[in-house]
């Protein structure tokens, strides 16, 4: 018996040894990597969410007809090729030949037509899919593999668009057949299929062993680890405690535990500035005081960021000067040197051209009324500690800030309909175009522009860069944005907070895209 | 026995009745339209307009409530705004592990809860029942994410006995249903001695001493059994308080569950889902203060609820 034994283990000893050797040989392929996420999707039918962890899983599930590479130019993804008309309204793309769904049914420039037409259709209430196609007006199959879009008008934003997971094509026969049934199991093209989804717990993705019309920076072939699973964990103490015990394999790293992590020399850490502006005060140009664009200039004189970025961020990110970060394309380095710095001399002295001169308390006043306001903030940690830096920093000056908090969306109601006199809020996304949502006067009241500032000349402007399909001419137009809404004065730019994400030591060849997340798609685990 | 199970069920339904008259006008006091809460931010007039009378919502309020009512009599509450599906089905999906996870700290609380108390009660003033009401004390003022959060590291990081956001087995229900279960054994344990130290004095005690049974069987089968009744009716109303505290105990442990669900349909505005879930809730309070005035009489024959 006990001979036996000892032979079995023998026997498993040289099986373990001979299978490793085979394995890093000839198979990268297997394994299971676990993904923490705070959020749970609200549905996987990329046309349907809005959710940016539902974008982030469709990263996985889907192939978008474009993809970015590393460098971020525009690449194909289902698409091989694509052909723009010099007056920007005709888009034509070929697509890759043998690319089919999961379900294996063919992707025919038909079959993307028919995604593409349930994206824009109104009964599908798209919440980001839509928009993001813009003024897309018609969808022709020229040939079964030749794919037209017609524009309206010209739509800059539409290349970097088409490369959004949410815009990969899916099976619409598959989705009317599903129903509601659709978001839990989407139909798609991409790298992994949506194997099984926990309601509150997880959502498992399995390789799509058929995929392989990836983008040029992928090997040839599909992905090599076999599932990925996205575990919803709410809590950010658990979700670095599950990673330390090895239950899950990738998170998002909470800014208190970057040193200790690091320090441990354990762990892969990736850091990337995050793609928009953490925070930044935003001024409500309809409400006393700030209608006052002296007032406005004065504040961004007076807060001192570099404090903020110390204390809030604990030095892990940068301060921020103007409404993009340098993280998005279109953004000019020029708007540091360009935008107000803390200078208590220059803030005391526009405060006085403003009329506001040192009370007996040292509160500065104007015919006998203080400076004061209520500033609205959503009650995260970052948001509520940062008000409270700000809040002090104002008194050295004499203004007085009151804070206000409210629940996310009580306080995008509020904006909405112009109570604040000021207020926080930050952004992230992946286009300059993100100044038609905050300053385009189209945005007042429904959408977006908290500010409640219409200019005619800075509408033209997000105009004009919407339309410029040369790069060169919008990003010169991206230039005077910038500088026009830094000396509008609308918002005093705060900081913008690093990302930090920590990988488990057993995986090769994961990278950090410049769009901000790990590509996993070349990855190999050598724990299985 | 049944008339009255019958009885109280059917006393049951008016306070259904008001909850779903409450939940419903819930939907309509709060400021926002949840026909532009559907559609979202950049919604057209007309399709609010449209979206409006596709969901009746230009009807009177009796009109919409007796749709409701229908409704949620066939068993329909409702789609979820946020994910499109049934709502029903959705806290289908997430009620066993909120049931496991209450039922597991349940059975926890009142098996400790009721040994820990009895033994206080035994050695009274002794270092059994100082220790005891010392830590009882702790359980109580111990806020539960604080104790979780000690477990995972202690059970889960250091001693790696339990999965910290672990999968299905029962190993991965035991660190949230101690941490749910830790307040109301403390509770439970309290008052437990509390009861049996008024019992112990009473006449059957002595007798049932005077005829030489051991102590043990004293203590538990004649003390505890008569000091059981208020512990019984705080056990009721503390598992009603679990279901509720499990909202905490699920985020700090990643389980699935209702609680969870409740705050997350809270925070995206999902009306149909907060008014199913608390709909929902009320009925099993009901059911579980039903289940307790049942428990009574199995435990105190003299209870009888029939004429």
């Amino acid at each position: 018996m006990r001979r036996n034994f000892a032979l079995c283990i023998t026997l498993l000893v040289a099986a373990a040894g001979w299978g490793t050797v085979l394995y890093a040989q000839e198979s990268r392929v297997g394994g299971t990597w676990t993904i923490v996420s705070t959020e749970e999707p609200d549905t996987l039918d990329p046309q349907k969410t809005g959710a940016a962890v539902a974008a982030a899983i469709f990263q996985f599930v889907g192939e978008p007809l474009l993809a970015h590479d590393f460098s971020n130019r525009v690449v194909p993804g289902l698409a091989d090729s694509w052909t723009i008309s010099s007056d920007g309204l005709v888009w034509t793309f070929k697509l890759k030949a043998g690319a089919v769904f999961h379900n294996g049914t063919p992707i025919t420039a038909q079959a993307v037509k028919a995604s593409i037409e349930r994206a824009i259709a109104p009964e599908t209430k798209s919440p980001v899919a839509k928009a993001q196609l813009g003024p897309v007006k018609a969808v022709d199959a020229v040939d079964a593999r030749t794919l037209r879009l017609t524009l309206s008008e010209p739509f800059a934003p539409l290349i970097n668009n088409l490369g959004d997971p949410r815009l990969s094509p899916i099976d619409v026969r598959a989705a009317e057949s599903a129903g509601s049934g659709f978001g839990r199991a989407p139909v798609s093209d991409g790298p992994y299929v949506v194997k099984e989804w926990v309601s509150g717990h997880h959502v498992t993705l399995a390789r799509n062993p058929a995929f392989t019309w990836g983008p040029p920076y992928m090997h040839h072939g599909p992905a090599y680890i076999d599932q990925i699973i996205y575990r919803f964990i709410p809590d950010s103490a658990t979700q670095v405690a599950a990673f330390e015990s090895g239950e899950v394999s990738q998170l998002g790293l909470p800014p208190h535990d970057v040193a200790r992590l690091q320090a441990t020399k354990k762990y892969q850490i990736f850091r990337f500035l995050r793609k928009g502006v953490g925070e930044f005060l935003e001024f409500n140009v309809t409400k006393e005081p700030f209608s006052d664009i002296r007032l406005r200039r004065a504040m961004n004189y007076a807060i001192n960021k570099d404090v903020l970025v110390k204390v809030v961020l604990e030095g892990l990110g940068e301060p921020a000067y103007g409404p993009l970060p340098p993280s998005i394309w279109g953004y000019w380095p020029g708007i540091v040197d360009y935008a107000p710095h803390y200078d208590p001399a220059k803030a005391k002295q526009l405060f006085a051209e403003a009329g506001f001169t040192p009370g007996p308390d040292g509160t500065l006043q104007k015919a006998g009324r203080p400076l004061a306001f209520t500033l609205y903030t959503t009650p995260a940690d970052t948001g509520v500690r940062t008000a409270q830096l700000v809040q002090a920093n104002l008194r050295g000056f004499g203004v007085r800030m009151d804070i206000q908090t409210y629940e996310f969306g009580t306080i995008l109601e509020k904006f909405k309909k112009g109570d604040q006199q000021a207020g926080f809020m930050g952004y992230t996304y992946n286009e300059p175009d993100i100044m038609y949502i905050w300053f385009d006067s189209a945005n007042i009241g429904s959408g977006l522009n908290f500010s409640h500032y219409a200019d005619p000349k800075l509408d033209a402007l997000i105009d004009a860069a919407r339309h410029a399909t040369n790069l060169t001419k919008r990003a010169a137009i991206y230039v005077d944005l910038q500088k026009y809404v830094v000396d509008k004065a609308l918002w005093v730019p705060l900081w913008t907070n690093y990302n930090y994400i920590a990988l488990q030591p057993w995986i090769k060849d994961a990278k950090i895209h410049p769009d901000g997340y790990v590509f996993l798609g070349d990855a190999y685990l050598t724990k299985r | 026995m049944q008339a009255f199970i019958l009885r109280r069920l059917g006393a049951v339904v008016p306070v259904l009745l008001v909850v779903s008259v409450l939940v419903f006008l819930m939907s309509h006091l709060t400021p926002g339209d949840p026909a532009t809460i559907m559609l979202g931010e950049n919604a057209s007039a007309a399709d609010v307009a449209r979206l409006r009378h596709e969901l009746g919502l230009d009807r009177p309020l009796a009109v919409q409530y007796g749709r409701y009512l229908a409704g949620v009599l066939r068993g329909d509450l409702g789609r979820s705004i946020r994910s499109g599906r049934p709502v029903a089905l959705e806290i289908w999906d997430r009620f066993p592990p909120t049931l496991q996870l209450t039922l597991g700290a349940m059975a926890i609380a009142a098996a400790s809860g009721v040994l820990l108390g009895a033994l206080a009660a035994a050695g009274r003033s002794g270092a059994a029942d100082t220790i005891v009401m010392s830590t009882s004390l702790v359980g109580i003022s111990m806020p539960s994410f604080w104790l979780g959060l000690l477990l995972i590291l202690l059970f889960g990081l250091m001693l790696r006995w339990f999965p910290i956001a672990g999968g299905d087995d029962w190993r991965a229900l035991v660190l949230p249903a101690v941490t749910l279960g830790a307040q109301a054994a403390a509770v439970i344990a309290r008052l437990t001695r509390a009861s049996l130290l008024d019992v112990l004095p009473s006449e059957f005690v002595r007798t049932a001493r005077a005829k030489g049974l051991a102590a043990v069987r004293v203590l538990f089968r004649h003390a505890l059994r008569n000091a059981l009744i208020p512990v019984v009716t705080v056990m009721g109303l503390q598992f009603g308080a679990l279901l509720g505290g499990a909202v905490i105990v699920e985020s700090v442990f990643a389980r699935s569950g209702l609680g969870r669900f409740a705050v997350a349909a809270v925070q995206s505005r999902d009306f149909p889902v907060i008014q199913g879930i608390v709909l929902f809730a009320a009925a099993v309070y009901a059911l579980v203060n039903l289940s307790v005035d049942v428990a009574y009489l199995a435990l105190d024959p003299r209870i009888t609820y029939d004429r």
